[in-house]
């Protein structure tokens, strides 16, 4: 059975910033919101699409990630805010919504705490970026990639349709070139040790969500965050992992919410 | 054939004593506990591998080669060059091939320096090579494998700066900053002892030996793959203005003599099997480390993988690799044929195999030392004498 595409519903385009191909998803009309996703780009978006009834959804590829090119020339957190200062430059984009999901969360909070002035809404979802001492963020680059899938949800039926039924040399293929634009970017540390010293920048109003049984990166980290955030509320949703967005509408409706 | 033949031999000094469970991990590198490390026996051990690599100079090898690995039981020389200066003193006549430290896990200035320490010590009797250092490395070292071969590449620049520019010279990189690279010593030979890359055949690093007119230490590739490498390397470096010589592409080759081909493989199978089954058992995401490898060639390597990392047929093995066991006259006739179809004059020999007891390797050396290694010698003269007439 062909595996569903994990793209439908949603307008393609392509932008060079930069000498990098840079694929965009988009949807719907209205303000802008954007979605940075994770380092896992195989399970989609279809989660998103009740977005696009209000807004203009605009989901771009991370270079190295999904269907953007790769830039090797991007060694930190820093090179990807600048490369999304191009790209919505290239969009017409100024002021917008900016929802970001684990390492896109992580993204998401630096790009705010940069340029908060243009972030009127920031939703974090199950995000990386703190090392979490206590309660530590897993380390997704030392484990096995067969693994990871079954490890981020809670109800593994929501994603068995994304992953392939045997080997599939490509899907891994895809996965690897994932994981090492991860560890160009993360390997010597798989968190930012001075995140939580500029999170009071994000000044905007913050929600943060998570699934109660994130095995990667523990719901308890949502009060960390919250310690440092000057106005921030926590969502936490029963019965789902980390990928929270795919496994529960009720958090996606939260967000749509939120965002309104 | 053409030129001097030349043997070289190589330990890899692994940890035998391993625990009956130990078929219960899947893999004995990088996570392989190292509680079963037992001291007082990693001494015997030692004791017994440096008088091994002592006595393939005695009966006549040119050259022995050690190697470096970490967190695993397939190897006790996590610092090669310590081995290579316990060992100078000792060896009288052969070469000391360092094969090597990953420049990588070391500063730069340092490995030239220690370089040039064993260099001046042997009385310029070092070789050296440049390995990227196996993925296992980069799980249990602190350096990026998704960066790994630029690095790779500045540090191998840093060296050969230290060792051909007078210094103090400067080098602002993009890994590191030397304000004053001005490493005492140098190294006796000059401009620097005969370099190598290390490799399994990877376009990276078959460029790069081209690029630097290296020579190319390829480790256990098939033999269709060693033919390629050989033929793309000397291509290759051509277009670089460098001519590669048939000695800078050591063969590796697993060798046992006995004195019948039924008593060769009787002796030496269980160890070839415990080589391949247990001391090179390890797990695809140790081997490929995230953005170590290209994704061209990870899925290449999928495929290899499971044949050279953990299942055993012996048949398979002598299929697909160098393996010569047999008596002195085949295991000439083996090294000729290969030699000549890959075009080396140049044997790594790999007679320590595995788990092997000290008599085998010892009988294996003795062979190689008394049968082998002169009669391939008077043929190789020989065949020159009549190409000079």
């Amino acid at each position: 059975m062909a595996r569903p595409d994990p793209l439908a519903g949603f307008e393609r385009q392509t932008h060079t910033i930069n000498g990098v191909k840079t694929a965009v998803l988009t949807a719907g009309r209205g303000e802008p919101l954007v979605f940075f996703h994770g380092a896992g780009t195989w399970h989609g978006f279809n989660f998103a699409r009740p977005w696009a009834e209000k807004y203009r959804v605009i989901i771009p590829f991370h270079p190295g990630f999904g269907e953007s090119g790769d830039d090797p020339g991007l060694s930190d957190m820093h090179d990807y805010v600048m490369h999304y200062l191009d790209l919505f430059d290239a969009l017409g984009v100024d002021k917008l919504r900016l929802v970001g999901f684990s390492l896109g969360g992580w993204l998401a909070a630096k790009f705010a705490m940069e340029h908060g002035r243009r972030v009127e809404r920031l939703v974090l979802v199950g995000p990386a970026g703190l090392r979490g001492k206590t309660r530590p963020t897993g380390d997704v680059l030392s484990l096995p990639p067969e693994q990871i899938p079954a490890l981020l949800v809670s109800n593994f039926d929501v994603i068995k349709p994304y992953l392939p039924e045997g080997p599939d040399l490509d899907f891994m293929g895809d996965r690897y070139r994932e994981g090492g634009t991860l560890a160009r970017l993360l390997w010597e540390h798989p968190y930012d040790k001075k995140l939580s010293r500029y999170l009071h920048r994000l000044t905007m109003p913050t929600l943060l969500v998570w699934g109660e049984d994130d095995r990667l990166i523990p719901a308890a980290q949502a009060e960390i965050w919250r310690s440092f955030i000057p106005k921030a509320d926590i969502q936490i949703f029963k019965g789902a992992g980390h990928l929270v967005l795919d496994e529960k509408r009720e958090a996606v409706d939260a967000v749509q919410r939120f965002l309104s | 054939m053409s030129g001097n033949v030349r043997f070289d031999f190589m330990h890899f000094m692994p940890y035998v004593h391993l625990p009956e469970n130990q078929k219960d991990y899947k893999s004995l590198w990088v996570d392989f506990p190292n509680k079963y490390y037992d001291p007082q026996k990693g001494h015997a051990l030692y004791q017994r591998y440096l008088a091994e690599l002592i006595f393939a100079d005695k009966v006549g090898f040119d050259a022995v080669v050690v190697n470096e690995h970490h967190n695993t039981s397939y190897s006790m020389m996590a610092a090669p060059s310590l081995v290579a200066a316990a060992i100078i003193p000792q060896i009288k006549n052969a070469k000391i091939c360092v094969w090597g430290t990953p420049p990588n896990l070391e500063y730069p200035n340092r490995l030239a320096e220690e370089y040039a320490m064993l260099d001046v010590m042997s009385e310029g009797r070092l070789e050296v090579a440049f390995p990227l250092g196996t993925g296992m490395e980069y799980w249990a070292n602190p350096i990026n494998p998704a960066t790994a071969r630029e690095r790779h590449r500045e540090s191998i620049d840093i060296i050969l700066q230290a060792w051909t520019q007078d210094g103090p010279t400067t080098y602002y990189g993009d890994f590191y900053t030397y304000r004053y690279l001005n490493p005492w010593p140098r190294p006796y030979q000059k401009p620097h002892p005969p370099c190598y890359i290390v490799g399994t055949g990877s376009p990276e690093t078959v460029e790069l030996a081209a690029k630097l007119g290296f020579g190319y230490s390829s480790v256990f590739v098939t033999k269709q793959r060693a033919l390629e490498l050989n033929q793309n390397l000397r291509r290759l470096a051509a277009e670089h203005g460098h001519h590669i010589r048939p000695e800078q592409l050591p063969l590796q080759v697993i060798t046992y003599v006995a004195e019948t081909k039924e008593k060769a493989e009787e002796e030496a199978i269980e160890h070839i099997r415990f080589f391949f089954e247990d001391a090179l058992r390890t797990t695809p995401t140790f081997l490929a480390p995230p953005g170590y490898l290209s994704v061209a060639e990870l899925k290449k390597r999928a495929a290899l993988a499971d044949k050279l990392h953990g299942a055993f047929n012996f048949d398979n093995i002598n299929e697909s690799f160098f393996v010569a066991v047999g008596t002195a006259d085949q295991v000439v006739e083996q090294l000729e044929e290969w030699g000549a179809r890959v075009g080396t004059n140049h044997f790594n020999i790999l007679g320590a195999i595995g788990n092997m007891p000290h008599w085998k390797v010892v009988k294996n050396l003795t062979y190689l030392g008394q049968d082998v290694i002169p009669r391939m010698r008077a043929r190789a003269a020989s065949e020159r004498r009549v190409a000079a007439e």
